[in-house]
């Protein structure tokens, strides 16, 4: 493979990895309060609708104000039901998943009819960063991408030092380990997911915003295409921390480019195989991590 | 840990809600407005069509919504139902819930739909169950069977003379034996004219997703792909967004007209007339004399064909437009053969 072939395909992997982060990171924040959202697909294909309606104003940032929006929304009506009237959290998440495709899919015709929207919604170019993006082999890939991207640069250290460096992130994990023992400290542990939820939902709004606004310029129905539920196996495979998850979203997505890849350079395997590649990888890592899980002790149980 | 192991009554009630509530939207989403009455007076001839995608994705599906509505539009009495259907369980089942409600003529648009047609076709004797693409006949079943590569042929000829580089792709959303046959076709016309062209095939593994349309159509161009032949419904959109992006491309749209997309990179559309097919066959059925069979639906018939981007036209070399005047006319003559051609995967 020559430099440039190889460089377009790290290029292409934090392309795909990018709303994989985005949705992984908040679930990641949503995990560690004990939640887990199976709905986060809701969140992303609400944000993508959300993304296209507001960048109808011709701005792109409100745009993505409008993806964060949409998936704040159906966020707060999970955590409605799974914190405030504590139904069971899978069954929820299942709900909201479909009821964010079903939603979408019905609006999007209402308002736009079978001729759907054109091709040319307001996007983000990709913005190389003076110096960085020449950096031999991998400037382009990391720093020749649209700002969303950038913006993952300061998120995952930010949220890594906000779990283990203050009271909140404090708060957050102990409400994820041992919610009694946090209500007995004084937090309140529905309010601190909640708050999580809303977090995770503007995550999961935002990684939709990015597949409309970053990179194809229009919306089409379920172009969410079971990232939800992807990002959901990247937070496992990152082990629950913000730099594993970033890595694990980097891993898929570069697996998801290779697989591209290894159809254009005519191999002569069956197209089924590369397709395969990613979710191939995440099966051996998870299995070969098996036993030595950190997952949150009170994920995903029913508060009492 | 023990409220985890009980379901609490709660539960199952806020369950029970949300799941009418899905009901509700997946429904107004399938019917889209679609259920119609009949004109008073008329006989009644109700029409299903069964879509395995969106039908806002500007191509496959969207163009059969469009022939169920000229149905609606063109037939007295006529009403129709849409639904969008995903899993071969649920192809059965929307075929049993309209041949038990009385309906004439029941469509299930795709090749995928073939065996449900032929599980359900003999429960339901009063109801004609057709597919768009698909081989399976029986007493009260059959199937459209477009003649896609001939146009498909057509589009690999101005690909291959339109090609700077040398390379061009196919991108399909999955390998359909439809969509196989059709890239076979437009390879083997792009090396009638350019017997040294480089073909690459991908397949983005669904029909939704355009944000990997978009990588696939990267990852071509990336290997020097000039002209790219999309077959993937919504997720060709993002096909159509890499090669406007790239400046220096071209694309072709597929099974509908799809030259508006993006005018300005796209060569010509391989178009089916899917409403003009429905047509052909709803006629049949509503005057009682349908035969089933496969209805081959070719360009003499005019029910596919190429149609090109009248922006681009003067673009195409001159030399390549008269060898698509000349394939056309034998195609039209029924004259014209297709050579085979193997896709290098």
């Amino acid at each position: 493979m020559s430099g440039g072939a190889f460089t377009a395909f790290l290029e292409s992997g934090v392309r795909f990895a990018t709303p994989l982060a985005y949705a992984a990171l908040g679930e990641l924040v949503v995990e560690r309060a004990g939640v887990i959202n199976i709905g986060l697909e809701g969140a992303i294909i609400c944000g993508a609708f959300g993304a296209l309606i507001a960048a109808g104003t011709g701005s792109v940032w409100l745009g993505f104000a409008g993806a964060a929006l949409a998936g704040v929304l159906l966020a707060a009506i999970f955590a409605f039901f799974v914190v405030t009237l504590k139904t069971d959290q899978i069954i929820t998440g299942t709900a909201m998943s479909m009821l964010g495709l079903g939603l979408t899919g019905t609006l999007y015709r209402t308002m736009y009819g079978t001729a759907g929207a054109s091709l040319h919604i307001a996007t983000i170019a990709p913005a190389p960063v003076p110096g960085l993006s020449a950096i031999p082999v991998i400037g382009r890939a990391f720093f020749d991408q649209p700002v969303v991207t950038y913006a993952l640069y300061a998120i995952v250290p930010a949220l890594a030092w906000w779990f283990y460096r203050t009271t909140g992130g404090l708060a957050l994990r102990a409400v994820g380990e041992h919610p009694e023992a946090a209500r007995g400290a004084g937090i309140s542990p529905s309010r601190v997911q909640w708050a999580a939820l809303l977090f995770g939902g503007a995550m999961g709004g935002i990684s939709g915003g990015t597949l409309v606004l970053a990179q194809v310029g229009t919306f089409a129905e379920g172009m969410s295409a079971g990232r939800g539920f992807i990002a959901i196996a990247i937070v496992v495979l990152g082990r629950w921390t913000p730099f594993g998850v970033a890595g694990a979203a980097l891993l898929f997505g570069a697996a998801s480019a290779l697989q591209t890849l290894a159809q254009t350079m005519g191999w002569g395997m069956p197209y089924q195989l590369p397709l395969a590649f990613p979710y191939l990888l995440t099966l051996v890592l998870l299995a070969s991590t098996r036993g030595r899980t950190a997952s949150p002790a009170a994920l995903g149980q029913r508060p009492a | 840990m023990l409220n985890n192991s009980v379901i609490h009554y709660r539960t199952v009630r806020i369950f029970a809600l949300l799941t009418v509530l899905n009901i509700a939207v997946g429904i107004s989403a399938a019917c889209g407005g679609a259920r119609d009455s009949a004109v008073g007076g008329a006989k009644s001839f109700k029409v299903a069509l069964l879509t395995p995608g969106p039908i806002s994705d500007q191509s496959w599906n969207g163009s059969a919504y469009a022939g169920l509505m000229r149905i609606k539009d063109s037939i007295p009495g006529a009403q129709v139902s849409h639904i969008q259907t995903k899993t071969p369980a649920e192809f059965e089942e929307n075929f049993r819930q309209y041949g038990a409600a009385g309906y004439s003529l029941v469509i299930g648009h795709g090749f995928e739909f073939q065996d449900a047609a032929a599980r359900v076709g003999p429960e339901f004797p009063k109801t004609i169950y057709i597919t768009t693409g698909g081989n399976t006949v029986g007493a009260n079943f059959g199937a459209m069977s477009f003649a896609f590569e001939e146009p498909s042929y057509i589009a690999g000829i101005i690909a291959g003379a339109m090609t700077k580089s040398g390379t061009v792709g196919c991108i399909g959303g999955t390998e359909l034996p439809p969509v196989k046959a059709a890239f076979e076709a437009f390879t083997a016309g792009a090396k009638s004219v350019n017997p040294k062209v480089n073909v690459i095939v991908s397949y983005i593994g669904n029909w939704e997703d355009a944000s990997a349309g978009k990588e696939q159509a990267l990852a071509q161009l990336g290997r020097g792909a000039d002209v790219i032949f999309q077959d993937a419904d919504a997720a060709g959109l993002g096909a159509f967004q890499a090669v406007r992006e790239s400046k220096h491309a071209y694309i072709i749209g597929s099974n509908a007209d799809q030259n508006a997309v993006a005018p300005e990179v796209t060569l010509g559309s391989v178009v089916i007339d899917i409403p003009h097919a429905f047509m052909v066959v709803a006629n049949e059925v509503n005057g009682g004399h349908f035969k089933p069979r496969i209805v081959k639906l070719d360009m003499r018939l005019d029910v596919v064909r190429w149609t090109v981007n009248p922006a681009l036209a003067a673009q195409i070399p001159a030399a390549a437009a008269h060898a698509v005047d000349s394939v056309r006319t034998q195609m039209l003559a029924g004259q014209f053969t297709i050579p085979a051609a193997t896709l290098t995967k």
